[in-house]
């Protein structure tokens, strides 16, 4: 493991009834400008870099997933469907398929596609920019999906545009290219190595900064972690400071290189950076 | 008589009719004591082992220390239908313990090794991740520690794996023992009836 350490950031705030989330805070996601894009409940909330609410607007379905593109749009995913919002928060576009946005946990971009994790078939969707369908990514292999006891799927792109894919079940992290071709692995079970990861299914979340390192939170007990994209341990970010009963903390990494988690069950977003870094 | 009907068919009559009325009061009796009775059943929300939010207790093994029952009536069932079919079960294995030379953890949990593991269909053998799992717990073996259960809860399981009194090996004393025990009132008597009813949980009381 690296010399790297981190040292945890107030909250982003929750001062207000506005700012706060009543029963469910499921996706976490930062744009260019490091803005923190937070879904829950049925309302999306953008908060500025330093953890003010700048704009909050509704949903028409309980969020599980948000992503940002390189236009500000605002892209919702749901039970079902996926919203997509201008950066005022005008509804643009519903794509809407019962089966293949089953349940929508994550989504990025890679180029002009737009790749959404359907966590109820187990697989990655890749569609084009106006939303027609191109192929399924993860679900060509024995177990036609990925493994995701713990009900979330979960993935980014990397600068190279190559996909980062949590496969829980395996205690992995799996590379994939945008047609489905899996280049390989990183990850391994070890309930005592923090290099490992530990229990019956993690890594459950991830990010990926500009520099490629992956960013992962795991359950029970609920700890966050970066790794190089060869798979070595940078650091441990945190290990305590959440509900010892969260699980699929959802994580973002901005620009600064501040790292973002969410507490599903205390329903907060917790911030970290590394020590030294200038606020 | 006239129509036809002599005595003995009159007398036949009035028999069956006292027969089948008999009968039908016995049955009537029967059902009504089988309503009427009372089984004891482990609460799952009660339980310290497997409701939610107890991240961190230590494991309770009252079920197993104070059931007159030498082996304990009380028993784990694993739900197939909640079961992940985990690689790495944590009620099957000590997550804790140092990996051995396939990637899996070294020691099982079950200290009666009560859990079978089983591949469901062939095992790929150049990478046995990629596959599901069965866990089927052998009643005969289990004594009801908890172990398992606490492992299986959430977040770190699906809470697939429960405690439940077998009824068959249950001798239905009138102040369980177990219930006496347990600081979590887990314990407690519902009908048999109400027993066929799926849920495990205690049915609010009127």
């Amino acid at each position: 493991m690296g010399s790297m350490h981190y040292r945890r950031l107030p909250n982003v705030r929750r001062d207000g009834p506005d700012s706060r989330f009543a029963t469910a805070l499921r996706g976490l996601a930062v744009d260019r400008r490091d803005r923190i894009y937070a879904v829950g409940d049925a309302e999306v909330k953008i908060f500025d870099r330093d953890g003010r609410l700048q704009r909050r607007w509704p949903t028409s379905r309980p969020g599980c997933s948000v992503a940002v593109d390189e236009y500000d749009r605002v892209y919702v995913g749901e039970t079902g469907q996926l919203e997509i919002f201008d950066a005022t928060g005008r509804l643009a576009d519903v794509w809407r398929h019962a089966s293949r946005l089953g349940r929508v946990t994550a989504i990025d971009f890679a180029g002009g596609d737009v790749l959404v994790g359907d966590a109820n078939d187990r697989a990655i969707r890749r569609y084009d920019e106006h939303g027609s369908f191109m192929n399924d990514i993860g679900k060509n292999n024995r177990m036609q999906g990925f493994l995701i006891p713990n009900g979330v799927i979960e993935f980014a792109v990397d600068r190279a545009g190559v996909i980062q894919a949590a496969n829980p079940g395996k205690h992995r992290i799996e590379r994939y290219t945008l047609d489905d071709r899996l280049l390989g692995h990183i990850g391994r079970f070890d309930g005592v190595d923090p290099a490992g990861f530990p229990g019956c299914c993690n890594p459950t979340n991830l990010a990926v900064d500009v520099r490629g390192r992956i960013y992962v939170t795991e359950k029970a007990d609920p700890r966050v972690k970066v790794y190089n994209d060869d798979g070595t341990l940078v650091a441990v970010v945190a290990s305590e400071g959440f509900d010892p009963n969260c699980k699929n903390m959802d994580i973002a990494v901005d620009s600064r290189g501040r790292v973002y988690v969410t507490d599903p069950v205390r329903l907060d977003i917790l911030a970290f950076e590394t020590e030294g870094a200038a606020s | 008589m006239s129509d036809g009907i002599t005595r003995r068919d009159a007398l036949g009559r009035v028999v069956r009719g006292t027969v089948l009325l008999g009968l039908g009061s016995t049955a009537g009796f029967l059902i009504n004591k089988a309503e009427g009775q009372v089984v004891w059943q482990v609460d799952t929300s009660r339980c310290v082992n497997s409701r939610l939010g107890e991240a961190g207790a230590e494991v309770c093994m009252l079920c197993t220390t104070q059931c007159v029952v030498a082996q304990s009536a009380v028993r784990a069932i694993n739900s197939f239908r909640d079961c992940g079919r985990c690689y790495v079960c944590p009620a099957y294995y000590n997550i804790r313990s140092a990996v051995d030379e396939r990637g899996l953890p070294s020691e099982k949990l079950c200290p009666r090794d009560a859990i079978r593991r089983t591949p469901i269909g062939f095992v790929d053998p150049e990478d046995p991740a990629n596959n599901f799992y069965e866990y089927v717990i052998e009643e005969e073996k289990c004594d009801g520690c908890g172990l398992c259960v606490k492992a299986c809860r959430e977040p770190l399981g699906l809470g697939s794996i429960v405690l439940k009194v077998r009824h068959n090996l249950c001798v239905d004393c009138n102040r369980c023992a177990i219930s006496i025990a347990c600081p979590h009132d887990a314990l407690f008597q519902h009908k048999v009836a109400d027993a066929l009813e799926p849920t495990l949980a205690r049915q609010p009381q009127p």
